[in-house]
């Protein structure tokens, strides 16, 4: 049994922040009468790495290929660079970097046509970057693209993505058919490349040990709309877990201040706490009669217990 | 069982039609065989409508296999005995079933009408698997056209000869044999080609289903991809000296359309002059040839190319949100607009090369009126391919819809390219020409502009086909 109240809001960000690069309010989308987007209202601060976290299903892809027009949607307003995405907005797509989901490239083009294609259209592109991940991620650059395995097929694409040196890159699941050394590869060449100033990343992924990498700001994705985006630093110091155990077992979960999410498993009680002072949580269970264990989650658990 | 049935059904879902057109054809086999007296005369009558029946569909079965046998497939469980399954239910069906009614009705010869039906039966699944192996029966038609005389003492002797029968069923066992091998052998996929593209000669089919190419077939593919390779370094080249709408125009057509470049178009003309010069020695028998007809069938030829577009526009959509992140367009009205200017370039080349094969029908037929073909053809390819690349830009999305789309599109052609060769004769060069230009251009130009207007106005679209 498990009961989640709604995430605590947070308060309104502060003087000192940014101006958001990415502003989405009331976006709706719906396929075919499912709506996957029910009123997104999301602001993306310039230079930050936001990690987006969901469920399958949930709509992460959706929103990010909403966010860059690549998806007609049926209501609300996207800004992007602080201007409307009623229209593309010509070179303003050009200062956005993609990774999509599947790598549906141009399979008939070799590596080497693909990229210098791709180069010719872009006022700004690191050729020198280009060619170094062309050999640092062993990719021959007279292979077709269609003999390309999946992974390959992924480098090449974070690679393109990449090369215009973009001010917000935009990655749906951009490491999910690299193996661990080109994933930390590829982590590293990210993190180095937008540490400059302005520079913004969306990592749509599932493996949140990326994201505790990157030190990410997190977003939430559930039921159609951004739950919350927060540091992840912040979440964890303020989030905890606590185990409740007693032979008698629980009936219904005590109330608690500060309690996100509640689940009762045969003896114990977990609960997802916010804020909460270890006094109160040891002095409910001595109320409660019940052995007490707090832990730190991991962001992984995090997902699980919120997403 | 019910795996056989599925794989049964695999033509027939495919190609209902055929499906239903094929097994009407054996009823009607069966009920000629049955009833018809005497036995003899139903028997010659329903064995030459099984063996249209069984040609036709096996040759849907073996296209529809042949896409089946995946290398993932393998995996299935008991996959090739499956196979081997229905090749035995397939066998009793089309040849069982007629050999053993002619036998039970006392039919003479019917076990050699029976490994005639196998033979038929594995000539269309041969031709079904492996389009190249059509190619080994011209020597007979050849045969057939040049000493009608021998091929017929053959056959008389053939009737009374013991080893026909075996002599038979080997060749439907060394047809099996060639359409088997590859079939269900595991051999690397080649990589796609573009959507937009067929490298077939009349490039009206292909891209659809991953193609197997004879060494040939490989060979030509090697050619045109190097050709590709350096129109588009070319065409890069050229953008980088000097970045003009043209040529940035030119660039986006290098990469949907990497085939459609001058040197591909000879090149593609050169292989059909010789494919065409053969078909011409094959059939020298007939002692007239219409030239008309064959100019109308290379304008036919030429537009043949056009449904590739409406089918690839649609497989390449997720593709295709590269090139808007690439292009970076102000609108997407732009950005529509520059896909339509680049697919554009197809009704000029439509009509080259309708030219071109005209001009090599004329040549091969030694016709009449060379002037007024060309004419007809220009005029008509033109207006023909302009009115093809609109409707399929925009036409239905469905296949049925397509197909019905592009079935009108050619039999208006053909109207007109024989209304115009009339109308040319009649009233001559001027008057005629004119005429036929002014209705058929005028037409054609209607067409593209409305088909350009609504494709303008279309949102575009990057998610992939549901099928």
């Amino acid at each position: 049994m498990g009961t989640l109240v709604p995430f605590p809001v947070q308060p309104a960000a502060q003087a000192a922040t940014p101006a958001p690069v990415l502003r989405v309010g009331g976006l709706r989308k719906t396929y075919e009468r499912r709506e996957v987007l029910c009123g997104v209202d999301w602001e993306v601060p310039a230079g930050r790495v936001i990690g987006l976290l969901g469920r399958n299903g949930a709509g992460k892809t959706t929103l990010l290929r909403c966010l860059l027009g690549l998806v007609p949607i049926d209501a609300g307003a996207i800004e992007l660079f602080g201007a409307t995405m009623a229209e593309p907005g010509g070179e303003r797509l050009h200062r956005v970097g993609f990774v999509p989901q599947n790598f549906e490239l141009f399979p008939w083009m070799k590596v080497s046509s693909y990229l210098d294609f791709t180069a010719a259209f872009y006022a700004r592109w690191n050729h020198a970057l280009a060619g170094r991940l062309l050999q640092e991620w062993e990719l021959d650059p007279k292979q077709k693209i269609g003999r390309l395995s999946q992974g390959q097929r992924q480098k090449l694409a974070i690679m393109r993505a990449i090369a215009p040196e973009p001010d917000l890159l935009v990655l749906d699941e951009p490491v999910a058919s690299l193996d661990p050394q080109a994933r930390r590869a590829f982590m590293a060449e990210l993190l180095a490349l937008m540490g400059g100033p302005g520079k913004t990343v969306i990592f749509s992924t599932h493996i949140t040990a990326d994201l505790e990498r990157a030190d990410a700001d997190i977003a939430l994705l559930r039921d159609g709309r951004i739950q919350f985006t927060r540091p992840l630093a912040e979440l964890k110091a303020r989030l905890c877990h606590a185990v409740l155990n007693r032979p008698a077992g629980w009936s219904t979960p005590p109330a608690l201040a500060g309690a996100i999410k509640s689940r009762i498993a045969g003896t114990s009680l977990h609960l997802l706490l916010e804020d909460v002072p270890p006094e109160r949580l040891h002095q409910l269970a001595k109320d409660e009669d019940a052995s007490l264990r707090i832990e730190m989650p991991t962001l992984e658990d995090l997902f699980v217990e919120l997403a | 069982m019910r795996a056989i049935v599925q794989l049964w059904l695999l033509p027939c879902r495919q190609m209902p039609l055929l499906g239903v057109l094929a097994h009407l054809l054996w009823l009607a086999a069966l009920a000629c065989l049955a009833w018809i007296r005497p036995h003899a005369d139903g028997a010659a009558l329903g064995a030459g409508l099984v063996a249209m029946g069984s040609w036709f569909w096996h040759m849907g079965l073996g296209a529809a296999l042949r896409g089946a046998c995946q290398p993932e497939n393998f995996l299935l469980p008991g996959f090739r005995r499956r196979l081997a399954g229905l090749g035995l239910a397939d066998a009793a069906v089309w040849v069982g079933v007629p050999a053993a009614l002619a036998l039970a009705l006392g039919v003479p010869h019917a076990m050699l009408g029976a490994s005639l039906l196998l033979l038929a039966a594995a000539m269309g699944f041969a031709m079904g698997v492996e389009r190249w192996i059509s190619l080994l029966f011209w020597p007979l038609l050849v045969l057939a056209g040049w000493m009608p005389g021998l091929v017929g003492a053959i056959v008389h002797d053939a009737l009374g000869s013991p080893l026909t029968l075996p002599l038979l069923l080997l060749t439907a066992v060394l047809l099996l044999r060639l359409a088997l091998h590859p079939m269900l052998q595991i051999t690397d996929r080649p990589p796609d080609a573009s959507p937009l593209e067929g490298l077939s000669l009349g490039r009206s089919t292909a891209a659809d289903t991953a193609t197997r190419r004879s060494a040939l077939g490989r060979r030509f593919e090697g050619w045109f991809d190097a050709i590709a390779q350096r129109a588009l370094a070319l065409a890069l080249m050229r953008y980088r000296e000097e970045p003009s709408a043209a040529r940035r125009r030119a660039l986006v057509r290098r990469l949907l359309l990497p085939h459609d470049n001058a040197a591909a178009l000879v090149l593609r003309i050169a292989i059909m002059a010789v494919f065409a010069a053969l078909y011409v020695v094959v059939a020298m028998h007939r002692q007239h040839f219409n030239a008309t007809v064959v100019g109308a069938y290379a304008v036919l030829m030429a537009l043949a190319r056009f449904p590739q577009i409406g089918r690839g526009m649609q497989r390449m959509r997720p593709n295709l949100a590269d090139l808007y992140l690439t292009l970076a367009p102000t609108t997407r009205t732009q950005y529509q607009q520059m896909l339509a200017s680049a697919l554009l370039v197809l009704v000029p080349i439509g009509t080259l090369t309708a030219l071109a094969y005209t001009a090599l029908g004329i040549v091969l037929t030694r016709a009449d009126q060379p002037g007024l073909m060309l004419l007809v053809t220009l005029i008509v390819a033109t207006g023909g391919g302009l009115v093809a690349l609109g409707v399929h830009l925009v036409g239905p999305q469905g296949t049925v819809g397509r197909q019905l789309v592009n079935a009108a599109v050619l039999a208006g052609t053909m109207a007109t390219y024989w209304g115009g060769a009339w109308l040319v004769d009649a009233l001559g060069y001027l008057f005629g020409g004119g005429l036929l230009a002014l209705i058929t251009l005028g037409f054609g130009l209607g067409v593209w502009f409305a088909s350009q207007r609504e494709y303008l106005q279309r949102e575009p679209c990057f998610d992939a086909p549901l099928a």
